[in-house]
């Protein structure tokens, strides 16, 4: 595979530093606000309903016409004919489709949803513009919270559908009653998950540029899937695909939010054309707070039952999910619901397990993706469980998980959810954590007591597996067709003898531009330096699904591996004919083709281009050969690849305030082969710091009537660096068997493992007030109750 | 009366620039759209995020928070100003060294309190560097490269003995 | 400001009032810039007090040394007043006049029984601190007035300060915090004590329970955990989405104790 044979570095595993890095330090970067605005665009800023659940009367935009600077007021009945209701196609029993509008017409389901905009000469004059539009609204029952909306009587979001169960499913694995039954023991426990957001410190926001010559727009987007909002985006205004163009610039974070398509982006391109300028819609964060897709909001009733050897028999859980208002495009209401079953065993070998789910809609903002998805959570329940069943059996917390841990000579293992774990080291990393935090010393410290210095300290262990590098079989297995499942890269050799890579990607931190060039640089034998890896626009690269999923490594490592691949078999190809010798003697080394064993007899990558591209004084063409120097390649992976990672978290409690500090955080983890080891550690850092949040005080909150109480940074509280202390961190690196190149996703274990690790840590220090963690944020209002609740 | 625009001038990274402005116009969007340097950005517009800090008159100043009008004759510097010609400067070249940044959208704002903060404090602890980023908000970095960064220029620039 | 009546503000550093602005929640028609009226920046030390302009920088007088020596409870409670860079354009009469329940100045300004000097078109009126902090983001301040000077009375060189305060998390916004200003005698038992909640009620809070537990005795643990608990009883907190009234109260307590515990140690808060 890799032309390194004759000694030298690879690039793939090294420390490499980030191309990205000079434009972004220097203030170069382009995100959608810094892309120059051509002459006359128009400022587009949204009104939206301040119910949760109205009907909509009348919208009266007369006087905001009439203010200077305006140029158009636009309602949902201006816009129904250009743009119909959208929603996700997703063929499934027990799914009821839910259209959103891309502005209300008769009825808003959520505070924030869109009921008219104004498109003006500047942003200022826009939002301006909006508080003299009056709409009058008759207000209607609302429901936020999951449960209410479950009642027969509560409010219906959607009045065409018989209730507000957008989504029911579950499955029964054969036998699964009797070995419940038989079980020396059961638990059974309900777990409260927050509603969290994804707060991407850069705002969302569009730029859509009309091109009158090609009746055509460019719609600029910070979003993480540029061809799979095109196809969404002529699909719903009836445009031909080549109508659209989507470019995703520089993203100022993305975590899942960033991977819908949002009415504003259908607004944008659709006025735009009709009005036959630019349109430009940036919004706030009090916008982002109250309309980009939320997270998470779950609640579990789980029950683990298990023997007194602590060997877990049976799980049963049952999901349910609050979808918010609308079905969200494209990934549809059924990714949460079942998302949390498919990854609850995580690396334990448990054979019976039983599940329902539902999404239920309430007058709340849509829920979607956010990193880790359903896993940080039902993985949170599940190392919970573990730990009571522990602490009931007088068992370790290690004894009990090593009773039930898959080891590494069981790879490749089908889970209890027919899940394929390609390889791992659940073991591995379990024991070098805890290696790592002196596992032993920590007990031999630790009092029943848990107090040491007015703080209760305690102790968490996660084991994790995490699914990365999902290909169209999974998403087609899920019944996701917006979903391709695949993605592309294009390679060329420029006449220069440069190296331009495209993939279907777009990156909102994550460092394409380097991993991918480490990639490539090993298959073609050049270095980093003289690759260039573009993506974003789906007019310079090629089709595919886009970053989510912790896919990047696997779907772009993989396409760029196949691509080079046809590239170097070309190279060669050339450098036999320039050289007078047997392509199969060639090898790619250094920027140079050289002969096998004669390092004098070789030629650069300059001279082969020109040679490709017809740039020399005679012809130079291989007999048979094109001209041309590139290669398009598409990657599909097997199935997907199961990353894991063990978790530690060291809490301290203040026993007056309630105030967790993670004082120490250890992670073991492997993602397969590593292109970059210092991109790894700091996604997961990343990840950790968002568990964090999550774990301690991140909480969208909504009142019983569903209006937003947090929608300020100042509300909604972000870690800082005050509160995420620095990993100690480790790889493994256990190959995927399935994957081109080896690779597995890294995106998201840092969530996937803090949520457990912290809850559990805290679960430890609280074992003398006898609390179990099961609802979180766990701020400090809420585990000083706990703590007091045991004296009361 | 109170919306008629006013006259601006203000000298930004060593460049005057001169433009007629309405008096709400935020200092951010002033730099970033009537100077078109883009290097600062807007997360929040309410002061917590920090992503907007500049140095304005010699103090870092979050620029969502002032008025266009206010920095009428002052001097102002933004990201775009540290670099030394076509060189990073030691904290944006810690920064790249150190891995600090992932998408870098909130980088500009640490650069801009960070390069006041070593000036006053070239010698940090740990403490005093997570209290200083505690200012600034970032999503993606959980901030452990950041202070490795703070760490290693505090470092060179003692070591080259300016600040 | 007499001209426009509500529709004019004032506007200091702006680090609470531009943010109001720019999410629509405040839309004043016309703000009186004073951040060009140097004259109304200034520290100056007077027989007995610290006047202060309203426009001094919350960051000059953190790092003043006329500060730090004749007024330590500022000195002591500046570093948590949001963060540097908001500091350095925060002032002092903005932060008073806006009289946030969990901000930390005012609290000071009411331990320190600061002289608040307020002025409008009938000339300069001295508004007693007690008063002065009259409800959540309301003052005693009327519409055409501007606080015009702070008078804190410089402290003896006996007297030593400590400032505490908590949130829900770590270097985010505080909740609840408490000041400390205590006098001890040779014996080390305290001749004069002041305790002040900030974020435990509409208003900063005086902790007379507390200061009269104190008052007499040494700052041993035994005391100290008997005044905090005191401390219960004298605030009336409210409640919203970042924290309970309940764990309000309990936070006070805990501040209480933690800035006794560092006069004690004989350590800074920061």
């Amino acid at each position: 595979m890799s032309t390194h044979d004759e000694g030298s570095d690879t690039w793939v595993g090294k420390a490499v530093l980030r191309k990205e890095d000079q434009r972004l330090l220097r203030g170069f970067g382009t995100y959608v606000d810094d892309v120059p605005e051509p002459r006359g665009t128009l400022h587009l800023s949204m009104l939206r309903s301040p119910y949760a659940h109205a009907r909509v009367l009348s919208v009266d935009t007369s006087e905001a016409e009439s203010l200077d600077g305006v140029v158009a007021v636009v309602t949902g009945a201006d816009v129904a004919d250009l743009i119909p209701p959208f929603a996700a196609d997703y063929e499934r029993p027990g799914f009821k489709i839910s259209h959103r509008p891309a502005l209300a017409t008769d009825t808003v389901r959520f505070v924030g949803d869109g009921v008219a905009l104004v498109l003006a000469e500047n942003a200022y004059v826009a939002e301006d513009a909006i508080g003299l539009i009056y709409v009058e609204y008759e207000p209607l029952p609302a429901v936020a919270d999951v449960e209410e909306a479950l009642q027969p009587d509560a409010p219906r979001i959607h009045e065409d559908l018989e209730d507000n169960i957008l989504l029911t499913g579950g499955n029964k694995t054969d036998g699964f009653d009797a070995v419940f039954q038989s079980a020396d023991h059961v638990f059974r426990e309900r777990f409260r998950i927050n509603r969290v957001a994804g707060v991407a410190m850069e705002p969302r926001g569009c730029l859509a540029i009309y091109d009158k010559a090609e009746d055509a727009v460019t719609l600029w987007t910070g979003t993480q899937v540029p061809h799979m909002l095109r196809v969404g985006i002529a699909r719903y205004l009836g445009w031909s695909e080549s109508q659209v163009r989507v470019v995703a610039p520089d993203v100022g974070g993305g975590f899942g939010p960033k991977m819908y398509l949002y009415p504003e982006e259908l607004l944008a391109v659709a006025l735009a054309r009709q009005y036959r300028s630019p349109v430009k819609w940036i919004e706030d964060r009090l916008e982002d707070f109250l309309t980009t897709y939320h997270a998470r909001d779950h609640v579990y009733d789980v029950e683990v039952a298990f023997n007194d050897d602590g060997t877990v028999q049976a799980v049963n859980v049952d999901v349910l999910v609050n979808s918010g208002a609308y079905s969200n495009y494209p990934m549809g209401v059924g990714l949460e619901p079942f998302q949390g079953p498919l990854n609850m065993p995580g690396p334990y070998r448990f054979r019976q397990f039983a599940f329902t789910c539902k999404g239920i809609a309430t007058n709340t903002c849509s829920t979607g993706a956010f990193r880790g998805v359903s896993a940080p959570c039902v993985t949170m329940a599940m190392e919970g469980m573990m730990d009571r069943m522990a602490r009931h059996l007088g068992l370790d917390r290690v004894e009990i998980r090593r009773r039930n841990i898959i080891h590494s000579d069981e790879f490749p293992y089908l889970n209890v959810n027919n899940q394929r774990y390609d390889t791992g080291s659940y073991v591995e990393c379990l024991d070098r954590a805890l290696e790592m935090v002196d596992y032993e010393g920590y007990l031999a410290a630790q009092t029943p007591e848990r107090i040491i210095d007015g703080k209760y300290r305690g102790i968490g262990i996660a084991v994790v597996t995490e699914l990365t590098g999902q290909g169209a079989a999974r998403y087609k297995a899920r019944n996701l067709s917006d979903l391709p499942g695949f993605d592309g890269a294009h390679l060329a050799i420029e006449p220069n003898g440069q190296v331009i890579a495209s993939t279907s990607f777009s990156s909102q931190g994550q460092g394409h531009e380097t991993v991918f060039a480490q990639v490539i640089a090993d298959e073609l034998g050049v270095s980093v330096d003289d690759i260039t890896v573009r993506g974003g626009d789906t007019q310079n690269s090629p089709f595919g699904t886009g970053t989510f999923a912790s896919r990047g490594a696997v779907l772009g490592g993989g396409a760029v591996i196949r691509a080079s691949g046809d590239l170097r078999e070309k190279i060669k190809k050339f450098a036999a004919h320039l050289l007078e010798a047997s392509p199969d003697d060639i090898v790619l080394e250094g920027g140079h083709a050289h002969v096998q064993g004669v390092r004098e007899m070789r030629v650069s990558f300059y001279e082969i281009a020109r040679a490709a591209y017809g740039l020399t004084d005679s012809m130079q063409l291989p007999e048979g050969e094109d001209f041309g120097l590139e290669a398009l390649a598409t990657y599909d992976p097997p199935a997907s690849s199961i990353a894991n990672a063990c978790h530690i978290a060291c809490v301290a409690v203040d026993a007056a305030t309630g105030i967790v500090e993670v004082e120490r955080y250890i992670v073991v983890h492997d993602c397969g082969r590593v292109i970059n080891p210092l991109l790894v550690e700091s996604q997961v850092q990343g990840g950790v710091a968002q568990g964090l949040g999550q774990a301690l005080f991140e909480e969208v909150l909504y009142d019983a009537e569903g209006q937003l109480l947090s929608a300020t940074l100042m509300d909604y509280m972000v870690p800082t660096a005050c509160d995420v202390p620095t990993l100690e961190f480790e790889h493994i690196e256990s190959p995927s068997s399935d994957t081109l190149g080896g690779f597995k996703g890294a995106g998201e274990g840092g969530v996937i493992g803090s949520l457990p690790a912290i809850a559990c840590a805290v679960g430890d220090a609280l074992v003398p007030v006898g609390a179990n963690i099961n609802r979180l944020p766990l701020r400090p209002d809420t585990v000083l109750s706990l703590i007091e609740g045991a004296d009361g | 009366m109170s919306t008629a625009r006013r006259e601006v001038r203000v000298t930004v990274n060593g460049r005057a620039y001169s433009r007629s402005v309405e008096p709400r116009m935020l200092l951010a969007d002033f730099v970033r759209h009537e100077c078109g340097l883009t290097g600062t950005h807007v997360g929040c517009a309410h002061g917590v995020c920090g992503a907007c800090t500049v140095v304005l008159d010699g103090v870092s100043a979050r620029s969502c928070l002032t008025f266009a009008i206010q920095a009428d004759g002052k001097e102002i510097t933004t990201v775009e100003g540290l670099a030394e010609g076509d060189s990073l400067n030691a904290l944006q070249q810690a920064f790249h060294e150190n891995h600090a940044l992932q998408c870098g959208y909130c980088t500009p704002g640490f650069l801009m309190s960070l390069t006041e903060f070593l000036r006053e404090t070239p010698d940090p602890d740990e403490a005093q560097i997570r209290e200083r980023l505690s200012g600034n908000l970032c999503r993606c970095t959980g901030y452990a490269n950041i202070v490795r960064a703070v760490q290693a220029a505090a470092q060179r620039l003692r070591e080259e003995g300016r600040t | 400001m007499a001209e426009h009546g509500i529709d004019a503000r004032p506007l200091a550093g702006g680090q609470s009032l531009v943010p109001l602005i720019n999410m629509r929640m405040a839309q004043p028609a016309v703000l009186v810039d004073l951040n060009r009226c140097s004259e109304l920046a200034y520290l100056r030390e007077e027989d007995g007090v610290l006047a202060c302009g309203p426009m001094i920088r919350q960051r000059e007088l953190e790092l003043s040394p006329l500060v730090r020596r004749h007024c330590p409870l500022i000195a002591e409670a500046m570093p948590h007043m949001g963060h540097a860079t908001i500091r350095n354009r925060g002032t002092a009469g903005g932060s008073l006049s806006h009289a946030d329940p969990s901000a930390e100045l005012p609290g000071v300004a009411l331990a320190m029984d600061a002289e608040m000097v307020a002025e409008g078109p009938n000339g300069r009126r001295n508004i007693p601190v007690a008063e002065f902090f009259f409800a959540e983001l309301t003052t005693a301040l009327a519409a055409d007035e501007v606080l015009r000077e702070i008078r804190f009375p410089k402290a003896n060189s006996h007297t030593v300060a400590a400032f505490a305060e908590v949130g829900s998390h770590f270097g985010g916004l505080a909740i609840v915090g408490v000041a400390v200003q205590v006098e001890r005698d040779t014996a080390g038992r305290c001749t004069k004590v002041v305790l002040a909640a900030t974020g435990a009620g509409e208003r900063p809070t005086r902790l007379p329970s507390a200061e009269s537990i104190l008052t007499g005795e040494a700052l041993e643990e035994r005391t100290i955990m008997a005044a905090a608990e005191a401390a219960a009883s004298d605030v009336d907190p409210l409640e919203d989405l970042h924290a309970s009234a309940h764990w309000r109260r309990r936070a006070a307590v805990a501040m209480v104790a933690q800035a006794l515990r560092q006069i004690a140690a004989g350590v800074h808060s920061r």
